[in-house]
């Protein structure tokens, strides 16, 4: 008796299913490393929900601080997520030569129209022996420096348009008996990402520019090439140039990246602002306190990173990307909308009141449609260089991980140490690393 | 005649019980391979069979009511079973047959958990990043060879030795001092052992605060920077304070002549201080001394803090164990009170060291949340634990991780060994 009631019910169940709509109600998860009830995580779901309101497909984004190795652990089980979005495109590439992948082609998609929308460049850093796996989603800019315009109108201080420029202000500055730089690159685990990310901006801007640099990223010029030094050298400047940071270059790795920007907003006994500019990304008004929040845009601006020896629009930037792990319908039709120009609507519109700073990476997205000015002209700046093809991805993330999140990292963090004397021991250690 | 007749009565009776005992055990047998093998398996494979057709086939809700009735079922419906293919067997083994199938799945899923993963570990780090060939002892040679390993193992030894010095001598003492209190030794006692309470993340989360830095001008939140901060004069002769507010005035300590706070861990040497501030090379005490490892020191303290006070109440129990007259005669024949400790009280406690010892030995080496919540490995403060999962999330070199899982395991192999022997000295008394 029960038995047949169990497998009447079954029965029925299986009836249930068959009838319905066929991606009503389908589940489609979507993990990444953003938390969920973060403000990316909660921006990121926000921009589904008129999705889910028009065809029924319920996506859930789930976000985890481990969401490397919880990922690995998910699909060596068997039991990956539909769609993951990856920090890095680096590790897109690796898990679609390990096979967990599957092609934008076999999802449907165009991939003309994906390359123009959202430039070669960008596309390619997820492709594989020229089969694009990996979805672009949102960058940020990185080759900003902020700084405080009232700071610099009372005292006439001009921004920096060339390197040189930086540098006298900086000496008029330390002669004036103020300190001109912000520079803290301590990060859990990632001690050292501040100063990769000053390298691949000057490396931009010198030798042969938007080409050395691929060289570079590619490693079809060593690492310890002349170009490189350079580069290093340039860095090195600001560094270990006296009375150049707060607190010293011991300092710098010691300083929380986080923290960092902190003294601009602090007066010391005589008024004066611990530092006056800070190359940092797009991303970090997220950790400022409060009050410095309130005048971003404001009180505390940017201005673009100066120009070098190689004069150019290149701009520097990073950005995540996700990749299909399971195709079925539903999936499909979360990637043609995570691809269509109104997907980043929510977020740039701040549908979730979380005060999310992300930029699209697709070129034919609106900028006004940003809530914040300052992210709206951020968004300007790359929309160009991404149209002209000149923006480049951060290069660490795109080395290999022993060297880009290894090496790189680490002899960066001990030449801040060390001083301009160790640049060839740095050099020659993170060539030797390349696998 | 009869006599033989006899015997050979005999004989056949024992040939007819020997062939009655080779069929009991040989029935005993197939119970066995039945009852624990066959049966288990066939029940286990049903389920799981049925559970892998219906998952995408039936509404959730469904599914986790079939799951939640049938799964908690199982395990009742597995014993009933075993129990009742064992019921079929003779008598006279049904007892070891009944303890074997209350003993047997335990053995089961420790062989499944542990002994399968710690067999493919070591098969792992005999293979590449993906282990999907072989590379010989290539990642061992690596786990030598390489600089940064090098460090991580160096601070596993002065952590295992540090740690567990310091934990036992101050657990010693305190249990030692504390035993000889009027009153007010069960306060006295729980405030030392009170660190043990919390986890190792909220320990490591004070001490960051204890050592935290901030760029100057801002002020110091962190107690050791705070202090440092505060006090003198800078060149002009005004005093230096951590951003305190006088008379309407703040008071900073950015002026020249003033301490400059320090990022206590990120120092790897001791050159930040001004008794080391002009050590030549030449001066090897001084220049080896520059080079003592601060921050891993630092580190090394917090997991002190914490286990200090489990080393007291062991120790502080055996020391209470010491039978009063032993002390009392070595006091009138006059020894002092340290000589007791030293020849009367540690004699008493030896086992007990070991005990607490070994126990600390394995916790050192299983020591990830302090190096995961501080430093996060960076600046020379890395642990083997932390550098396994670095090597498998971060640099995803899976051979290389279980090379360090393996050297984990290796180290804690002498413990188990001193141990086991250890227990046998103790059986021979």
């Amino acid at each position: 008796m029960r038995k047949s009631l169990i497998g009447l019910l079954l029965i029925l169940s299986m009836v249930a299913v068959a009838c319905g709509n066929s991606l009503e109600g389908q589940e489609v998860i979507y993990f990444g490393a953003p938390a969920t009830d973060g403000p990316d995580g909660q921006a990121i779901q926000s921009s589904f929900d008129q999705f889910t309101e028009d065809t029924g497909i319920i996506v859930t984004y789930v976000g985890s601080e481990n969401f490397e190795s919880e990922l690995l652990a998910q699909i060596e089980a068997g039991n990956p997520p539909n769609i993951a979005l990856w920090p890095q495109p680096g590790t897109v590439r690796a898990q679609a030569e390990a096979g967990n992948l599957i092609p934008l082609e076999d999802l449907g998609v165009d991939l003309e129209e994906y390359r123009s929308n959202f430039s070669p460049y960008l596309v390619g850093l997820g492709e594989v022996d020229g089969v694009p796996y990996g979805g672009a989603h949102a960058v940020n800019l990185k080759s900003i420096v902020w700084y405080q315009p009232a700071e610099f109108d009372s005292r006439g201080y001009a921004i920096p348009d060339t390197w040189d420029e930086m540098i006298a202000l900086a000496d008029q500055i330390v002669a004036e008996g103020m300190t001109p730089f912000c520079f803290g690159m301590y990060s859990n685990g990632a001690t050292g990402w501040l100063a990769t990310d000053w390298m691949e901006d000057i490396m931009l801007r010198t030798g042969n520019g938007t080409t050395s640099y691929d060289q570079w990223v590619n490693h079809e010029i060593p690492f310890n090439d002349p170009i490189v030094k350079n580069a290093a050298t340039y860095l090195s400047q600001i560094m270990h140039t006296d009375g150049y940071v707060v607190g010293g270059s011991d300092a710098i790795v010691s300083t929380f990246f986080g923290d960092a920007q902190n003294p601009m907003f602090e007066r010391d006994g005589n008024g004066n602002p611990g530092c006056f500019m800070h190359r940092q990304a797009s991303f970090i008004p997220g950790f400022w306190p409060e009050d410095a929040k309130e005048g971003l845009g404001t009180e505390t601006t940017f201005f673009p990173f100066p120009d070098m020896e190689v004069p150019s629009d290149t701009v520097l930037g990073a950005g995540d990307m996700w990749a299909v792990l399971v195709n079925d319908e539903a999936t499909q039709a979360v990637v043609d909308f995570m691809l269509s120009e109104n997907y980043f609507d929510a977020i740039a519109s701040d549908v979730a009141g979380t005060g999310s700073t992300r930029i699209s990476a697709h070129i034919g997205f609106d900028t006004s449609k940003y809530w914040s000015p300052t992210t709206q002209k951020q968004a300007d700046f790359l929309k160009a260089a991404l149209a002209a093809n000149v923006f480049r991805f951060d290069g660490s993330d795109n080395m290999p991980p022993e060297v880009g999140s290894g090496s790189f990292w680490s002899e960066m963090t001990e030449l801040a140490v060390q001083g301009p004397g160790y640049i060839d021991t740095a050099l020659d250690t993170i060539e030797k690393s390349w696998p | 005649m009869e006599w033989l007749c006899f015997t050979k009565l005999l004989d056949g009776r024992i040939i007819e019980m020997s062939i009655k005992s080779d069929s009991n055990k040989l029935l005993s047998f197939g119970v066995r391979i039945i009852a624990f093998s066959v049966f288990p398996m066939i029940w286990f494979l049903s389920q799981a069979i049925l559970f892998r057709e219906i998952t995408n086939r039936i509404p959730r809700a469904l599914l986790i009511f079939l799951a939640i009735t049938i799964g908690s079922s199982f395990i009742f419906f597995l014993y009933a079973g075993m129990n009742k293919i064992i019921s079929y067997a003779p008598k006279s083994y049904q007892e070891g047959l009944y303890g074997a199938m209350f003993v047997g799945p335990a053995i089961f899923l420790l062989g499944l958990f542990l002994f399968y993963p710690a067999i493919r570990t070591i098969y792992l780090s005999f293979r590449d990043k993906w282990g999907e060939n072989s590379v010989g002892l290539d990642n061992y040679v690596w786990a030598f060879s390489d600089k940064i390993m090098q460090i991580t193992i160096r601070n596993q030894f002065i952590w295992l030795v540090g740690v567990v010095t310091l934990a036992i001598m101050i657990g010693l003492i305190v249990a030692y001092v504390s035993d000889k209190l009027q009153k007010g030794e069960a306060v006295f006692k729980s405030i030392i052992f009170l660190p043990m309470a919390i986890s190792g993340v909220g320990s490591s989360a004070i001490f960051k605060f204890i050592y935290a830095y901030r760029p100057p001008p801002l002020t110091q939140i962190g107690f050791l920077n705070g202090l440092r901060v505060t006090g003198g004069n800078d060149d002009m002769g005004n005093p230096c304070k951590n951003n305190i507010i006088e008379n309407g005035r703040k008071i900073d300590y950015v002026n020249d002549g003033c301490t400059q706070p320090i990022g206590w861990l990120q120092q790897r040497d001791l050159t930040k201080f001004t008794s080391f501030e002009n050590v030549t090379p030449d001066d090897s005490f001084f220049s080896w001394l520059v080079n003592f490892p601060l921050n891993t020191i630092l580190l090394m303290i917090i997991m002190v803090w914490m286990y200090t006070g489990f080393a007291m109440i062991v120790f502080s129990a055996a020391i209470k164990a010491v039978p009063t007259e032993i002390t009392e005669a070595g006091r009138i024949d006059g020894a002092s009170e340290a000589r007791i400790f030293l020849s009367v009280i540690m004699p008493y406690v030896k086992s007990t060291i070991v005990v607490v010892a070994t126990y600390l030995t394995v916790t050192v080496l299983k020591a990830y949340d302090i190096v995961f919540v501080t430093t996060r490995g960076d600046f020379e403060t890395n642990l083997l634990a932390v550098k396994m999962m670095d090597e498998f999330s971060k640099f995803l070199h899976f051979g290389r991780a279980s090379t360090v899982s393996i050297l984990i395991f290796i180290s804690v192999v002498p413990i188990i060994v001193l141990n086991v022997f250890r227990n046998k000295e103790d059986e021979a008394l």
